[in-house]
């Protein structure tokens, strides 16, 4: 078990967004999270990723609950996440953006960077080459002296994950990886999912609407409907729950379905 | 092809702004030719080495040998110099960082009065034994050391309550905190006179320049102490400075000038990446509060005289426009800003003022039948060197309106290899 929630609770003021959710997700694995808008999902990864601090619950990455510890301290800890309106640092050039992303993996020093020590060349040069690499493998390679900020949707999406995974994390959190995306940018992105997966070994939580991708690339899939967590299971089961259909399309939906 | 024809231009400029300067260092056009070129080294595309060589003829050749007929060009070198120092730090803070600093001439008050102090007979009413004032060799660049370390530690204690704030905010706290460190200057003179208040302290030690002086000597220049002191500090601002840019674009190519730009785009992404927010920001104040102390300690050794009025929240602003003029995280930006804010101050202004002056002593009546206006009468008010808050705020709206990006916008750096691509 690569992250364990237990009871995690989130309110504001009366708003009760993440409410006694339990969940385990294995190593290695592809899990969604789906559910309508408003359900807390969003909140949920911003708990996980110390953004907001849980009223209640533990969150338990590996043996170490991370529960209200500091958003870089989880990070470090190798939690990485996209954002659902995308993050990136606009004005910096698509190299440097995956540089700040190698941050905690650059070791030297301020006074090495002073007097140019060995170390800091050599650590830089590391960095530049494992930039490269990672912008090779999200395949933004020739973009990679554009500004963030003037990079296509679908390009600043992917830059957003080269970042991310520039943490070199065990954990990645993808909020609506695929929105805003054509078919086939949605197609390529499932291919890419899956081989973050197998070729790095990384385990992933998607938050995600678009349903034909949740369907097809995860392992298993949870759903959240006012906080709460309705159900869970794999992609076919949670399909045919009445729960579900009742949460997507009210009751009189779920007669029509029946 | 842009890049040979600037390449071939500006040397030759370059040499003709020289001998121009040499020639006749008085005259104003001189002045704007040497300065004209200095900004183009600074902002065209051409080889760096071409630009560095220009620029260094310019600063170290032109100057100092005009500088010795018309001593002028070294005051306004060291202002520009120390201006410079300034803006580089407070850019790390607010260009690169994107902290509002409103109050950043309290550390470079922090720097002044250590030197100040102690390199004067004020000690002495603290610290008795008649100790003081220390000897201008070695203290004085002891001294300086030891501005830089108590600026960055104040920034850093400064910083640990006031960074914690966002935006407007701590611009709100660090405009309080300066304002603190000038008050505490000009009201510590009892129970005990640390500060000498508001009368300032004076006068303040200067380190020996025996040396310069045979160096000066065996080159056949004999020139008066108050000369050799205007070129002695004319190169120590500019050698200051020039270590001030190293380290600055040392900084700003690592993983800490990275990491302040990160969070000045976006604290929420930079966090998910694993960057402190705090030890982040407050390395980027200690670091332009460290500048700032080093100009500090200098300035005091170059005024002879340090008060609470050097240090006023003006001065801040002042600093503030310059950075924003120049670019906010442009390094080249911050420099140019800083020339022409000084420009605007001690040239500009005060030669508009004089021109005014002497329109109001020459009692011209402007006569236009219906109405009578006798210059004489022109109140002294108008004057354009009391405006110089009025100009700073003309500043701020128009490059906020034309040119957001300031004079020399940051340009970050391209990925090397895009040479060999080219």
């Amino acid at each position: 078990m690569i992250l364990s929630l237990q009871n995690v609770t989130k309110s504001f003021g009366g708003l009760t967004a993440v409410d006694q959710v339990n969940l385990d997700v294995r190593e290695k694995e592809i899990f969604s999270i789906i559910g309508p808008n408003g359900a807390g999902k969003t909140t949920l990864f911003n708990v996980l990723t110390g953004l907001y601090r849980p009223d209640g619950g533990r969150v338990m990455f590996g043996e170490k609950n991370i529960a209200g510890s500091s958003p870089d301290a989880i990070a470090s800890r190798g939690i990485g996440r996209t954002f659902q309106n995308i993050r990136l640092f606009g004005s910096m050039t698509v190299f440097e953006n995956i540089m700040v992303g190698l941050h905690t993996h650059i070791h030297y020093t301020y006074l090495e960077t002073l007097f140019h020590a060995p170390r800091f060349f050599k650590e830089e040069h590391k960095a530049k080459n494992r930039a490269l690499e990672l912008l090779e493998y999200v395949g933004l390679r020739h973009s990679a002296s554009e500004l963030a900020r003037n990079l296509p949707y679908g390009k600043q999406r992917r830059l957003e994950i080269g970042r991310a995974l520039a943490l070199n994390p065990k954990l990645l959190l993808l909020d609506e990886p695929a929105a805003g995306m054509n078919p086939q940018e949605t197609f390529e992105l499932t291919d890419f999912i899956r081989k973050v997966r197998t070729e790095l070994g990384i385990t992933l939580i998607l938050i995600e609407h678009h349903m034909q991708l949740v369907m097809k690339v995860s392992d298993r899939v949870a759903v959240l409907d006012y906080g709460r967590k309705i159900a869970e299971g794999t992609p076919a089961e949670v399909r045919t729950n009445p729960d579900v259909i009742e949460a997507y399309l009210g009751k009189s939906g779920r007669e029509e379905r029946v | 092809m842009k890049k040979t024809w600037t390449s071939i231009l500006l040397p030759l400029c370059g040499v003709a702004a020289l001998c121009l300067l040499v020639c006749c260092p008085r005259s104003k056009l001189s002045l704007l030719a040497a300065l004209a070129v200095l900004f183009a080294a600074l902002s065209v595309k051409a080889p760096k080495w071409i630009k560095a060589v220009t620029f260094i003829a310019i600063v170290l050749i032109a100057v100092p040998i005009a500088g010795f007929k018309d001593s002028f060009l070294f005051e306004l070198g060291i202002q520009i110099g120390i201006y410079a120092a300034l803006a580089l730090g407070l850019n790390i803070v607010v260009g690169m960082a994107g902290l509002l600093d409103l109050g950043y001439a309290g550390f470079f008050a922090i720097g002044a009065y250590t030197w100040a102090i102690f390199g004067s007979g004020q000690a002495n009413a603290f610290i008795a034994g008649g100790h003081f004032p220390l000897p201008g060799w070695p203290y004085f660049y002891l001294f300086i050391v030891l501005a830089i370390m108590l600026a960055a530690l104040t920034g850093t204690l400064i910083g640990l309550p006031a960074l914690r704030l966002r935006g407007d905010y701590l611009a709100i706290v660090t405009l309080g905190l300066g304002q603190t460190v000038r008050l505490m200057a000009n009201n510590l003179d009892h129970p005990v006179n640390i500060t000498n208040g508001p009368q300032g302290i004076s006068p303040i030690e200067r380190p020996p320049i025996g040396w310069l002086d045979s160096v000066l000597r065996t080159m056949g220049i004999h020139a008066p102490p108050a000369l050799e002191y205007s070129l002695f500090f004319y190169l120590l601002v500019l050698f200051v400075a020039g270590i001030v840019v190293l380290i600055n674009i040392r900084l700003d190519r690592s993983r800490f000038g990275r990491a302040w730009v990160a969070i000045r785009e976006d604290e929420i992404a930079a966090r998910s990446v694993g960057i402190s927010l705090m030890k982040t920001k407050m390395l980027a104040f200690a670091t332009g509060a460290a500048f700032s102390g080093a100009m500090g300690a200098i300035f005091a050794a170059k005024q002879l005289f340090v008060s609470p009025e050097s240090f006023t929240f003006l001065q801040s602003i002042t600093i503030l426009v310059m950075v924003l003029l120049g670019g906010m995280g442009s390094i080249r930006g911050a420099i140019v800003g800083a020339a022409a804010v000084t420009l605007l101050n001690i040239e500009v202004l005060k030669n508009l003022s004089d021109v005014l002056n002497s329109v109001r002593q020459s009692g011209f009546v402007l006569n236009l039948g219906f109405w009578q206006f006798n210059f004489a009468q022109l109140s002294s008010q108008l004057e354009p060197a009391k405006y110089e808050r009025m100009v700073f705020g003309l500043i701020i709206i128009l490059m906020t309106i034309f040119r957001p990006g300031g004079l020399i916008p940051e340009r970050r750096h391209r990925l090397e290899m895009e040479k060999e691509e080219e």
